[in-house]
């Protein structure tokens, strides 16, 4: 018999923990490989992880909400020692790290001593990164560059979801004798929610928000939108303002490129997307999730619309993937009827900017110089106004306040220009 | 006779060791005013004999005598006397001060004050000057005010070389003497060089250097002959035998086997050997090289007989090597007290003068260390501020210098003890 | 402007030194009535004189101890150690006294002298002709140290040397004296002809001393460097296409530190390159500059190029000289390249 040590794997592009959803194991228990012994969550995806051999579980590392390193201890298991496979032999050639590990491992730091290049040091200081909750991918385990950019904390709202329990089970506490009033209960705050609580807290730590506010006269937006659905697709669900809204937008932000920025912080670079790939914020039940439709610069009304509504069963039945989570350039709010008058939304970083949609509502306004009723939506957006200027944020808003106001421009391409 | 079967190696010895009884047999001497003074423009092959006799003037009752006699008014001699008692008596208050902890170190020149005194004057004001460390009578008759050399011995804030040199290391610009170097016999070629210089520009001044005849061992000493030689350079060049180079016998500069003023010829330049314990002879040897320089005859190789007084330096001790009061016995006497004589034979001295000279000159040592002491000493008064390490490194402070003086003032505000002992 | 060799660069600057200044004196061995035995001198004393140009006795030693006085005495000497494997002679006047005497007497005498050697390898020249010894000077307080890498250079930097009321000691790399030398021997010469910096202004100009030049403008690499190394390290670093910031120190002291640590800096990567022998080279100075002043900026450790720690062999010239290959394992190294 002898002990196979199985380490947290690197569960993809250079993530440098995972937090224990759930164990599917115990110690004592006998396991077969493949066998689903422990959920694990990172800070893109969930991830069920197999046993890697077969044998007993002698000890396991961490519980439920714990964070454990990548190439770390996870699981150590007792293997028979000729059945064991091969793998889980360390190799004759002792110098380099095991490359029999089945699942391919930075080595972990050595002997506690991080190694990183004076570069890297000063990075990570300048950045608030603890070097020692960094995996490094480089020679003898040194810390690259690269290991420090993924260790940067992102933001706060793309978040993927996690299987059961992600909120962690809920403690009560009932006071011997007290009275009802006194009654509390503990929710630990793991999981999904802790990644959008850190997140939504960096966010509003790091940007100094802009609010602007602006009403928009969406009447004949409205007629267009029941003419549409009058004669969609069969196939298409009904249409609702977010996807003109998304149209419109994609078509402003041509003017305001400024506006569909990421922001580098480490590198001091804003990157400037020709593409544009909207994030649509989305209640789930688990919490808030920001599918992207990707490229949206590229599809029709109608496309956006199905790809906003496959994204978002997508995200509610947990089922979105990393990659339908991430990489948007710019996000857009909606909470529909629950809208309300105005909103101050938080921005999706590293984007710049974000745009919300209050309650569409038919208002008395004064039109063509008499009183009228017209349907009123505001729109609440924010901006990082390090990087965009009220007069641009006010500019953007205003001409996207008129492509709305008169939807038809939306459709008309731009006359190029020599 | 039999002969040698073996290479044998010989190893010099001085005559006479500690506890044993003074023997300067072995220097050769001639009678005073025997030599011949020969043309400035002679050659060096045709009068080789000065550079193993001895020239002399003073005789033993101290009648100046022969054809080297100089024939210098009293009042110069009056004057020379003077200069050489200040040194001496200057010397002495040095080596005092020395042992009582007021200066950290200190070499005297006792015995040798006419080597200094007498070349220096016959001289002129714009010859340049390249001395060692024990050729403070130049000093002295270059009228630099012994302020100033006290002042350079305390490392106090009037200190000349700003507390860059260990004591004795003078320089006068304005009075032609070229800084003193620690290095031995460095000076030698450096004078050679100084001396091309007058020749290039056409000017009619010369150089004068001194090396003991220790040094003469070094390789200087032969760049600087043959230097001289090859350029035929109005420079004078002065090896002072006084016998020791610390605890170095002359023997071991090859002093046994051939005299040091003999090496000249060996170059092609005029050897003479002089009696430096003879104002009189040396003035004259010296006005003759510096007349042969002047006239275009080139240079000349002048070894000065004398005696080391005492101790190399404050840091030595010679009773550990040599026999005592061995001074006493040297066959070329005192400088002083043979030129005192001589001045009293011809009428123009007195002993009554020679104390009343002597009192004079201790008050003005007294008084002018009085006034150097203001300046600072190692004990109290003003300092030297560190940032003077710095400068004159380059002409222009170079930022890595201003780097590190920045460097060391800070240091010093951590721990004001730190850098800031004495000399 | 004209087209010369680095031999005819000092030449000029000599030659017009000497008309400029007339107590500009020159002096060494073989450098009167010959010229000098790499022709650096040539011509000069029919032009001037035996006075002003000055053939000396075999002594290094006399000859710095001469050029010492005879600069006390208000000339300008100029004097020729014909190879610098021959100044250890003339150390002892070089160290104790030519560097020290402006500060011994606190700026009462100076001696504004200038001592040029020929140094370097790469022409088969043995242990006698070969030699590197820069370092050893740096380390001496007191004393101007130069190595100009191009005819350009050369004239600028020997007249700001004259000029220059401290001592110098004036490094010529005489690989370099013909062409430009990228180490590859198995190629023809080529001649500074061939060379931008081997335009030369024809008249009097100056090169600052304590003022390095960036060669090669680059973002990927600093190669730190001077003397016949500049064309090594060149020609290495774009043979491996890697974008070099290439700065010839030439002057080395008085260093540009500035000029080389904002390289450093914006690179993060860093090679010290010389022919000198590695121990205790000039380049364990640069580097332990950079690395206090540049530390929070590299990215890899700095690497050095430079002859063994060997006397200069004779029939191993080639296994000895710093060639490309050596500049290329550097960049290799600190460029963390496969």
């Amino acid at each position: 018999m002898s002990q196979y040590v199985f380490k947290m794997p690197d569960l993809g592009e250079g993530t440098v923990d995972a937090e224990i959803v759930a164990w599917h194991t115990k110690p004592g228990d006998a396991v077969t490989e493949d066998q689903l012994i422990v959920e694990v969550m990172t800070d893109k995806a969930a991830v069920e992880v197999p046993a890697p051999v077969s044998g007993r579980v002698v000890s396991i590392t961490g519980a439920p909400g714990d964070k454990v390193a990548v190439g770390s201890p996870l699981i150590v298991f007792e293997v028979a020692a000729t059945g064991a496979p091969a793998a889980s032999m360390p190799a004759a050639a002792a110098a380099a790290a095991p490359a029999a590990e089945p699942i391919p491992t930075a080595a972990g730091p050595r002997q506690g001593r991080v190694m990183a290049s004076p570069a890297n040091r000063r990075r990570a200081r300048e950045a608030g990164i603890d070097l020692s909750t960094v995996a490094g991918s480089g020679p003898g385990g040194r810390i690259l560059r690269g290991d420090l950019v993924a260790a940067r904390p992102h933001s706060a709202a793309n978040a993927s979801a996690a299987e059961a329990a992600v909120s962690g089970p809920v403690v009560q506490s009932r006071p011997a004798g007290a009275d009802v009033s006194a009654e509390t209960s503990e929710i630990k705050v793991i999981g999904l929610r802790r990644l959008i609580a850190e997140r939504m807290s960096e966010a509003k730590r790091n940007i100094p928000h802009f609010a602007y506010v602006e009403e928009v006269d969406v009447t004949e937006l409205e007629s267009l939108r029941l003419h549409l659905n009058l004669s969609r697709p069969a196939d298409a669900a009904s249409m609702s303002y977010l996807p003109l809204v998304v149209m419109a937008l994609i078509k402003v932000l041509e003017s305001f490129p400024q506006c569909n920025v990421l922001y580098d912080a480490e590198r001091g670079v804003l990157v400037r997307h020709r593409a544009v790939h909207v994030g649509i914020a989305t209640q789930t039940s688990d919490g808030l999730k920001v599918p992207v439709v990707r490229n949206a610069q590229s599809l029709g009304l109608w496309e956006v619309a199905a790809e906003i509504r496959r994204l978002a069963e997508r995200a509610r039945s947990n089922k979105a993937t990393r990659d339908e989570l991430v990489g948007s350039t710019i996000t857009v709010t909606s909470l529909g009827k629950l809208g309300g008058i105005a909103s101050t939304p938080i921005i999706n970083a590293p984007e710049v900017a974000i745009i919300g949609l209050n309650k569409a509502i038919e208002r008395p306004v004064v039109h063509q110089g008499a009183v009228a009723v017209r349907r009123i939506m505001n729109l609440s957006s924010s901006f990082d106004h390090r990087f965009v200027d009220g007069y641009d944020a006010a500019a953007m808003i205003q001409a996207l306040k008129e492509l709305l106001e008169h939807p038809a421009m939306i459709f008309i391409p731009k006359v190029k220009s020599k | 006779m039999r002969m040698n079967r073996h290479s044998r190696l010989h190893l010099p010895h001085p005559p006479a060791r500690p506890g044993e009884a003074p023997d300067f047999s072995y220097v050769q001497l001639s009678p005073a005013g025997a030599g011949p003074r020969p043309d400035v423009n002679a050659r060096a092959r045709d009068i080789e004999s000065l550079s193993v006799d001895l020239v002399r003037v003073l005789d033993d009752d101290g009648n100046a005598v022969g054809p080297w006699h100089p024939h210098l008014d009293p009042a110069e001699l009056q004057i020379g006397l003077r200069h050489m008692l200040l040194t001496r008596l200057f010397d002495d208050r040095m080596q005092r001060n020395q042992r009582g902890g007021k200066i950290s170190f200190y070499i005297r020149s006792l015995g040798e004050e006419a080597v200094s005194v007498a070349q220096c004057m016959s001289l002129r004001p714009g010859d340049m000057l390249f001395p060692s460390y024990r050729n403070q009578g130049l000093q002295i008759a270059r009228g630099i005010a012994l302020v100033d050399l006290m002042c350079q011995l305390l490392s106090n804030t009037r200190d000349m070389c700003k507390g860059r040199q260990l004591p004795v290391m003078y320089h006068s610009k304005a009075g032609n003497i070229f800084s003193i170097s620690g290095n031995l016999a460095t000076q030698f070629p450096q004078a050679v060089g100084w001396a091309m210089a007058a020749a290039i520009k056409g000017e009619d001044h010369l150089a004068a250097s001194w090396i003991g005849e220790g040094s003469s061992a070094e390789a200087d000493f032969h760049h600087a002959l043959l230097f001289a030689s090859v350029y035929q350079a109005p420079v004078i060049l002065n090896v002072v035998n006084n016998q020791w180079a610390i605890s170095t016998f002359q023997g071991y500069a090859g002093g046994e086997q051939r005299s040091f003023a003999a090496r000249g010829p060996g170059y092609g330049i005029p050897g003479i050997r002089v009696d430096g314990n003879d104002f009189l002879a040396v003035y004259a040897v010296t006005q003759w090289a510096a007349e042969r320089a002047r006239t275009g005859a080139g240079p000349t190789l002048i070894e000065l007989v004398t005696y080391r007084g005492a101790a190399h330096s404050t840091s030595d001790d010679p009773a550990r090597y040599r026999a005592k009061n061995d001074f006493e016995h040297w066959p070329l006497g005192d400088p002083i007290l043979r030129l005192k004589q001589h001045l009293i034979r011809l009428g123009e001295w007195s002993e009554a003068r020679h104390q009343a000279l002597a009192a004079e000159l201790e008050a003005l040592v007294a008084s002018s260390w009085k006034e150097a002491t203001a300046f600072g000493t190692m004990t109290e008064g003003p300092r030297l501020d560190a940032d003077l390490m710095f400068e004159d490194v380059f002409k222009e402070m170079p930022e890595h210098l201003q780097k590190q003086r920045a460097l060391m003032r800070a240091e010093r505000s951590r721990s004001p003890e730190a850098g800031s002992e004495g000399t | 402007m004209a087209n010369m060799n680095m031999i005819q660069a000092l030449n000029s600057a000599m030659d017009i030194m000497l008309k400029r200044d007339p107590s500009v004196v020159l002096m060494g061995e073989d450098v009167g009535y010959f010229g000098g035995v790499f022709r650096a001198t040539e011509g000069l004393q029919r032009k001037y004189g035996e006075h002003r140009v000055l053939d000396t006795p075999i002594a290094e030693g006399g000859i710095v101890a001469t050029a010492i006085g005879m600069s006390v005495n208000g000339l300008r000497p100029v004097a020729e150690i014909q190879f610098a494997d021959y100044i250890y002679p003339g150390f002892d006047q070089i160290v104790s006294e030519l560097a020290r005497i402006r500060y011994r007497s606190a700026g009462e005498f100076f001696a504004p002298v200038t001592i040029r050697t020929p140094c370097g390898g790469g022409i088969r020249g043995g242990q006698t002709h070969s030699q590197s010894p820069e370092g050893i000077f740096t380390h001496v307080s007191g004393i101007k140290v130069v190595m100009p890498s191009n005819p350009h250079d050369a004239k600028g930097l020997l007249i700001t040397s004259i000029e220059d009321d401290d001592p110098v000691v004036f490094f010529e790399p005489k690989r370099l004296y013909n062409g430009p030398f990228d180490g590859d021997p198995t190629k023809p010469a080529v001649p500074w002809s061939s060379h931008p910096k081997g335009q030369v202004d024809e008249g009097y100009y100056k090169v600052p001393l304590g003022k390095a030049d960036i060669v090669r403008a680059g973002a990927e690499v600093t190669i730190l460097t001077y003397g016949t190394m500049v064309f090594v390290a060149a020609a290495a670093a774009a043979a491996m296409n890697v974008d070099a910031e290439i700065i010839d120190l030439r002057s080395l002291v008085p260093l540009d530190v500035d000029n080389l640590c904002s390289s450093v800096r914006k690179t993060g990567r860093c090679i010290v390159a010389h022919e000198a022998t590695r121990f205790s080279g000039f380049g364990a100075e640069v580097l332990s500059i950079v690395q206090e002043e540049c530390f929070w900026d590299l990215e890899a450790p700095i690497q050095r190029v430079t002859g063994w720690d060997t006397p200069y062999p004779h029939a191993f010239e080639w296994e000895y000289f710093p060639g490309q290959a050596r500049v290329a394992m550097a960049l290799k190294a600190v460029m963390e390249l496969p």
